[in-house]
């Protein structure tokens, strides 16, 4: 290179280098022969071809610069950094190929150990990716299983000279799947000569993707949760044989589905991105109307009343769809309904029914029904109220004070069962066709060792009934509405137990009344005049079963034996009456109490007569000591012992 | 395709979904089920033809 082609191509370098100054310092920095040489020619006022001729040998010597041609145009290559190099875009590192491709995969028995479907430390779940080298692998693992799968091969003659011959039946036709009522199965031979013709005798499906697998056919045998299914018969057949346990699976299949691509409400599907949106405005305004017409309402209510919506437009089902699965997700609202009524409660709504007994309280009063002693069926079977479409029932005097019904057998065969596992109530209307009023009533169903019942009737029993009287609940044609009669009768007047809320005790005082009553129920002063006796406990004191029925068999026994050691005598029906005025109680209740209790003997001479012994007391020294010193001290709770008696003062 | 290879619920739900979307109301479960049988059906009847 000659000192003039050197400044040459230094002048060159210099001037592309400019002109890919913001260049990366790597970057091709490009310009054509043609350009360079119009531009020096005019530089050096000389001819272009002695220009071109000077500028090629220059930058052919130089080695910052490379020669290319494109499209039969000459252009030089060259970068801030000197000589262009291109860049290597090999990936040195081998992190992936060694994740995804490990020389010694582990094996692969469920695709889950690969896969999480649920990221608990990220709140959106997000679909996880499984490679295709995991997929592929998982289908090899799953041909290499058909493979080792047992093949039913022909026994030797020897064999089937005594034992049935099994021998697969000829498939060298039937590569597809069986058509439909035809099942592919194993024929048994009996024993006797093979060359003979094979009678197939049997047909198994669970044969069918033994023998697929033995001849390399498809299976049609679908598993699920222990079920097979095969799919070579129609949809219907199969409902019709696991519809039940398929729609379980199903619905907790799409249920679990990271995606949430398809939402439920109950027995309904639908997809989630059809649903409607309700924002905070909907859910606030919702929840005033609800309070402002003071009960729970319907959700064709409230979209009918808020949001003019009309059942003849066609995305009216889409739309009550996507209210009733938005107000399931909000913690300020309840369901209260009943499959074919979706009806929903608020925070801030007046309780239903009395408040004299708490839920918890009436939960542990009703276990009795939860331990297997209903007999509410006795008088009136499953058939019978299914076909009747009415429960009827004589009223106690626990459940006309406080206007509850124990949720028993009979009233659970009537009304409405609970639309979802974890629903806790529902509130029905009760009509009243003879006075036309109009009841809301709150049925709480069992939930663990508590029993369920009805409260809201307060009104109702208190207003029009007595306790005795003969009532019956029908269903009417709509699911959440029933109606409430009784049987009338004549005026009658006379003194029954009441409970003297001030004074906390029971009392008779008269009463007319006009239904028809069962005399043995109706406390009247003249035969059940005892019940004056009892003791108003506080409702928490009235789960303790047995000593409610010693106290009970004290109060209304006829008192015999000695001082120290007296006897009560008590027929059964004093003690069903008077145990049902202070907490619901069934017959086989009472009776399984009575057989159980170390103090009651049956009086052997009067069938369901009662001997209750009261366990002799006797007071040690020590104690009567006790009793001197505790004088000075406030009144304590008297601190009860089995058998011991009740007074006043336990107050 | 074998029956061996279908993850029910999982497998062929796009369709499920497809089938749902375009009827424009909520489905009861058991004409979920029943369409997603067929769905079933036909993936192993027809890619066994």
């Amino acid at each position: 290179m000659t000192a003039t082609t050197a400044t040459l191509a230094d002048e060159v370098w210099r001037l592309m280098t400019a002109q890919g100054i913001l260049f990366a310092i790597d970057a091709p920095i490009r310009q054509t022969l043609s350009n360079l040489v119009a531009f020096f020619a005019a530089r050096l006022q000389r001819d272009p071809a002695s220009v071109q001729a000077e500028l090629e040998a220059a930058l052919a010597a130089d080695e910052r610069f490379t020669r290319e041609e494109v499209n039969g145009q000459v252009i030089f290559v060259t970068s801030r950094q000197g000589r262009y190099i291109p860049r290597d875009t090999t990936d040195p590192h081998t992190f992936k190929q060694r994740l995804y491709e490990p020389e010694n995969p582990l094996p692969i028995d469920d695709l889950s150990v690969v896969v999480s479907t649920s990221r608990p430390a990220i709140t959106t779940v997000e679909p996880v990716y499984i490679s295709d080298y995991w997929l592929e692998q998982a289908r090899l693992v799953a041909a290499t299983q058909m493979d080792e799968q047992p093949v039913v091969q022909p026994e030797s003659q020897e064999a089937g000279a005594t034992t049935p011959v099994v021998v697969e039946q000829p498939v060298a036709e039937g590569a597809g799947p069986a058509p439909v009522g035809e099942e592919p199965g194993v024929a048994v031979v009996p024993p006797t000569d093979v060359e003979e013709p094979v009678a197939t005798v049997v047909e198994e499906p669970s044969a069918a993707p033994v023998a697929a697998s033995a001849t390399g056919e498809r299976s049609t045998v679908l598993t699920v949760d222990g079920l097979s299914i095969d799919l070579s018969r129609s949809p219907a057949e199969i409902v019709a044989e696991h519809g039940p346990a398929l729609e379980r699976i199903l619905a907790e299949r799409l249920a679990q589905d990271p995606l949430r691509r398809i939402v439920s409400f109950g027995r309904l599907h639908y997809p989630e991105t059809s649903l409607v949106s309700f924002g905070k405005n909907d859910l606030r305004k919702i929840r005033d109307y609800i309070l402002e017409r003071n009960e729970p309402l319907l959700d064709t209510e409230i979209i009918a009343d808020l949001y003019y919506h009309n059942p003849r437009q066609p995305d009216y089902e889409g739309f009550r769809f996507s209210l009733n699965y938005r107000l399931s997700r909000e913690k300020d609202f309840e369901f209260v309904g009943v499959e074919g009524a979706n009806i929903w409660s608020t925070k801030g709504l007046p309780a239903i029914g009395s408040k004299r007994v708490k839920a918890s309280e009436m939960g542990q009063l009703t276990s009795y029904l939860i331990e297997g002693f209903d007999d509410s069926l006795a008088d009136q079977s499953v058939e019978s109220i299914q076909a009747s479409g009415s429960v009827t029932r004589l009223l106690t005097f626990f459940e006309w004070e406080y206007g509850v019904l124990p949720l028993d057998a009979a009233l659970a065969t009537l009304l409405p069962k609970p639309v979802f596992p974890d629903q806790r109530s529902a509130v029905l209307r009760f009509d009243s066709p003879q006075h036309f009023g109009t009841y809301l009533v709150e049925v709480r169903y069992p939930s663990g060792n508590r029993g369920g019942w009805l409260q809201g009737l307060e009104d109702f029993f208190r207003e029009y009934l007595v306790p005795g009287a003969l009532i019956t609940i029908s269903r009417t044609n709509a699911v959440n509405v029933f109606t409430i009669s009784y049987e009338e009768g004549g005026e009658t007047t006379d003194r029954l137990l009441t409970f003297d809320e001030k004074k906390n005790r029971f009392a008779f005082a008269n009463l007319t009344f006009y239904c028809a009553v069962d005399e043995d129920l109706l406390p009247t002063q003249n035969r059940y005049g005892k019940l004056r006796n009892l003791k108003a406990f506080p409702m928490s004191e009235r789960r303790k079963a047995e000593m409610i029925l010693e106290h009970v068999c004290e109060a209304m026994g006829e008192r015999g034996g000695s001082r120290e050691q007296p006897v009560y005598r008590v027929t059964f029906n004093d003690i069903y009456v008077a145990y049902n005025v202070l907490r619901p109680a069934s017959r086989s209740f009472l009776q399984a109490l009575l057989d159980s209790h170390s103090a009651m003997t049956a009086d052997p001479s009067a069938s369901g007569t009662y001997f209750f012994t009261l366990p002799q007391v006797e007071r040690t020294e020590t104690e009567a000591e006790d009793v001197d010193v505790e004088e000075d001290l406030p009144i304590q709770p008297t601190l009860r012992r089995r058998g011991g008696r009740y007074i006043d003062e336990d107050e | 395709m074998d029956a061996k290879t279908i993850i029910f619920g999982d497998t062929a739900i796009d369709r499920l979904l497809q089938w749902l979307r375009a009827s424009g109301e909520p489905k009861d479960v058991r004409d979920l089920l029943l369409h997603y049988l067929e769905i079933l059906c036909k993936l192993v009847t027809e890619e066994g033809e």
